[in-house]
C-alpha cells in the first residue's frame, strides 16, 4: 500500500482511453456543472462501521468488479474519514474488488454521512475521477448523499438497482455495456438506465448482498484527498445514540411483520433469525427507508414500502383470510392452518435458517 | 416561519382525491408543526392533479399552490425539482417537507434537486422535527448505525420517513376553502424549465407471476435463489 503517491504505472492508463465517445461528446456539450468527460470508472462509496467496511460495501465492490471486467472499467472505493485507513481495511477493500482507494480525509468526516458534511468531499472525489457509475452500498450513505450527488452532476438516480452487463450490446470499441435496472413504484415495470444511452452518469444504491469470495488483490494503492471542512455548516450534530434498528439497513433478508401481531411476534422471530436476516415491525418506516434487501418476507397484511431490486425477491405469508397487498409479490404462502401466535412465529423463525449466508468476515481470504 | 409541504398526485385510483402514500408522513408532520406558522401545500402539475391540494386545504392547511406544469409524471427528478423550487421560492418557504419516495417512480431524488435549486440544506429520512427558532429546526435522523439529533439551519429540505397519525384540525364548515393559487411556469420571473425525461431510463415490462406455495420451507426455497 502507498499513500499520496502517483498511481502505479499502467494502472490508470485506461482512463485516457475514450471508451465511450458519445458520453464524452455529450458531456462537453452538457448544460450541467460537470465540466469533464465521464470515464469508465466505477465508484463505490464505502460505509464503515467501527472502522470496518460493512457487508453491503464489500458486496457493492464485488458487483463493481464483476461488471468492470466486461466494461473495461476501473473500480474505485471511496472512503470518507478523519484518519488514515488501517492496512487490514485496505486489503479487505482490495480483495473485495477495488482497484484503488480514494481516501477523502477531513475532520468533518468522522461522523455518519450527511449531505452538509460529506457532500462536498464526495463531489471532490467524483470530480477527481469522473465516474460512469457511482454505486452506493445498501444501508450506507446512499439515501443521504446519492440524490444530492445526482442532482449536482445532472446524473440519473436509482434508489435500489441491480447493475448488469448487456449481452450482445458491446460498444464499437469492443467493451461491454453496463446498465442498471430498477423497479418503478408498485413493482409493475422496470426502468433500464444505460449511461451510454442517456449520456449521463448514473448514481445508484445496490441491494444488501453478501460478497461470497475474494475477487481482487489485497495490494492496492490509496490516494488521499484532503478535504477541508465546509466553512458554514448548515447541519450540526447535537447528539447521537446507537440505532436499535441498525441491522435492518444492512440486512440481506428482511422479515417485515404486521404491526397487528404486536412486538412479541417480532421478538420471537428475531430471536432465531440467522446472521444477515433482520426482523422488523412494519411500522418502523424510518428504519425500512434505509434498507435495500435482496429478499423481503412480509408476515401478515403488510403494505410493503420496501422496494427491493429486480433481482431481489419478495414473499408474503398471509395468515387467516387476509387479502394480499396491492403490491405484487413473487411468492405467496397462505397459512390457513396456523393461527397468529408463538407456534407460528417459531415455525417462521425455524424456516429462516435456510437463508443464512457467511458473514462478511467469514468470506475473507 | 413559512413551512411548505410538497405533494404529488398519486397514481390514478378508484378513490378519487387522495394523498400519495409517500407524502403522508410529510403532511402529518407539517400539520403538527403548523401552529403559529404559515403552512402551504405545494404541488407541481395540471389542474386535473389538484386533488391532494384540495384535501390538504380540508385539513386546515392555510394555503395551496399549484405550479402549473404539464405531464410531470413523465419528467425526471431534475425537472420536478426545478418546477417545485420555482413555487417554493415564490412563497418564500423556509422549511420544506417532502416524502422519502414518490409512489410512481419510487426514487426519492426530487427533494435533493429542490434543495440544490434553492441553495437549501438537505437531510433525508428524518423522524422527528422540532422548530427551535426562526432560523433553525432540530431533527432526528439515522445513519451509520446511529440515531442522531441534528440542528439544521434554514432554509432546508427534509424528507420525512416516520408515519404518524394526521392531527387534522377540522375546518369551520361555514368558511369556504381558499382557492388554489396557480404559479404559471410561463411567468417571466421563473426559470425556464427544460424537459428531460430520458434520465428516468427506458421502461421494460416485468412479467413476473406470483408463485403460490404450501409450506414455509417452500417459500424460503423459492425466494432464495442464491
Amino acid at each position: 500500500m502507498s499513500m499520496d503517491r502517483p498511481a502505479a504505472p499502467g494502472h490508470d492508463e485506461r482512463l485516457d482511453l475514450t471508451l465511450m465517445p458519445r458520453l464524452a461528446e455529450a458531456c462537453e456539450a452538457s448544460r450541467g456543472p460537470f465540466p469533464r468527460p465521464f470515464l469508465p470508472n466505477l465508484l463505490v462509496p464505502i460505509d464503515l462501521r467501527d472502522s470496518e467496511p460493512t457487508g453491503p460495501s464489500l458486496f457493492a465492490l464485488g458487483e463493481g468488479r464483476r461488471v468492470a471486467h466486461a466494461a473495461g472499467a476501473t473500480v474505485y472505493a471511496i472512503v470518507m474519514s478523519d484518519r488514515d485507513l488501517d492496512d487490514g481495511v485496505v486489503a479487505r477493500l482490495g480483495r473485495a474488488g477495488a482497484d484503488k482507494i480514494l481516501l477523502c480525509e477531513g475532520t468533518a468526516l468522522a461522523t455518519p454521512p450527511l449531505d452538509a458534511t460529506h457532500g462536498p468531499a464526495l463531489l471532490a472525489a467524483v470530480e477527481r475521477i469522473s465516474p460512469l457509475l457511482v454505486l452506493f452500498p445498501a444501508g450506507g450513505a446512499g439515501l443521504a448523499l446519492g440524490p444530492s450527488l445526482a442532482a449536482r452532476l445532472g446524473a440519473a438516480f436509482a434508489g435500489a438497482a441491480d447493475v448488469e452487463v448487456a449481452s450482445g450490446e458491446a460498444l464499437p470499441e469492443g467493451v461491454g455495456r453496463v446498465f442498471l435496472r430498477r423497479w418503478r413504484g408498485e413493482r409493475a415495470t422496470y426502468r433500464r438506465l444505460d449511461p451510454v444511452e442517456i449520456e449521463r452518469p448514473v448514481v445508484a444504491i445496490l441491494p444488501a448482498g453478501v460478497a461470497e469470495a475474494p475477487v481482487g488483490s489485497a495490494e492496492i494503492d490509496v490516494e488521499v484527498i484532503t478535504c477541508a471542512a465546509p466553512k458554514d455548516l448548515a447541519v450540526t450534530e447535537l447528539g447521537n445514540e446507537p440505532d436499535p434498528d441498525a441491522a435492518v439497513a444492512l440486512a440481506r433478508v428482511l422479515v417485515v411483520v404486521d404491526s397487528a401481531y404486536g412486538p412479541q411476534a417480532v421478538e420471537a422471530i428475531a430471536a432465531q433469525a440467522p446472521p444477515g436476516v433482520a426482523v422488523v415491525d412494519a411500522g418502523q418506516t424510518a428504519a425500512l427507508a434505509l434498507s435495500a434487501p435482496e429478499i423481503v418476507i412480509a408476515v401478515g397484511n403488510v403494505d410493503l414500502s420496501v422496494m427491493g431490486t429486480p433481482r431481489g425477491r419478495q414473499g408474503a405469508i398471509l395468515v387467516d383470510d387476509a387479502t394480499p397487498s396491492a403490491r405484487a409479490v413473487d411468492v405467496l404462502l397462505r397459512s390457513k392452518s396456523a393461527a397468529p401466535g408463538p407456534a407460528l412465529w417459531r415455525e417462521i423463525a425455524g424456516a429462516l435458517a435456510a437463508l443464512a449466508r457467511p458473514l462478511p468476515g467469514e468470506a475473507r481470504a | 416561519m413559512n413551512i411548505a409541504v410538497c405533494l404529488r398526485a398519486p397514481p390514478p385510483g378508484p378513490e378519487g382525491d387522495a394523498i400519495a402514500r409517500g407524502d403522508g408522513p410529510a403532511l402529518a408532520h407539517a400539520l403538527d408543526l403548523a401552529a403559529g406558522h404559515k403552512l402551504t401545500a405545494v404541488l407541481g402539475g395540471t389542474s386535473m392533479e389538484e386533488g391532494p391540494l384540495r384535501l390538504a386545504l380540508g385539513m386546515n392547511v392555510e394555503r395551496a399552490v399549484r405550479v402549473a406544469a404539464d405531464d410531470l409524471a413523465a419528467a425526471d427528478f431534475h425537472t420536478i425539482g426545478q418546477v417545485l423550487a420555482i413555487g417554493l421560492r415564490r412563497i418564500g418557504a423556509d422549511l420544506i417537507l417532502t416524502g422519502v419516495r414518490s409512489d410512481d417512480e419510487g426514487l426519492g431524488a426530487a427533494p435533493a434537486a429542490i434543495a440544490r435549486h434553492l441553495g437549501a440544506a438537505y437531510v433525508a429520512a428524518v423522524e422527528e422535527i422540532a422548530i427551535v427558532d426562526e432560523r433553525h429546526v432540530e431533527v432526528v435522523a439515522r445513519g451509520g448505525g446511529r440515531k442522531r439529533r441534528l440542528s439544521v439551519k434554514l432554509p432546508a429540505v427534509l424528507t420525512v420517513a416516520t408515519l404518524r397519525p394526521m392531527q387534522v384540525r377540522p375546518r369551520d364548515p361555514t368558511r369556504p376553502l381558499p382557492p388554489i393559487e396557480v404559479i404559471p411556469l410561463g411567468d417571466p420571473e421563473s426559470t425556464v424549465v427544460r424537459r428531460r425525461t430520458e434520465l428516468l431510463g427506458r421502461p421494460e415490462p416485468a412479467s413476473r407471476g406470483v408463485q403460490t406455495v404450501n409450506s414455509l420451507a417452500a417459500l424460503v426455497a423459492a425466494l432464495d435463489r442464491g
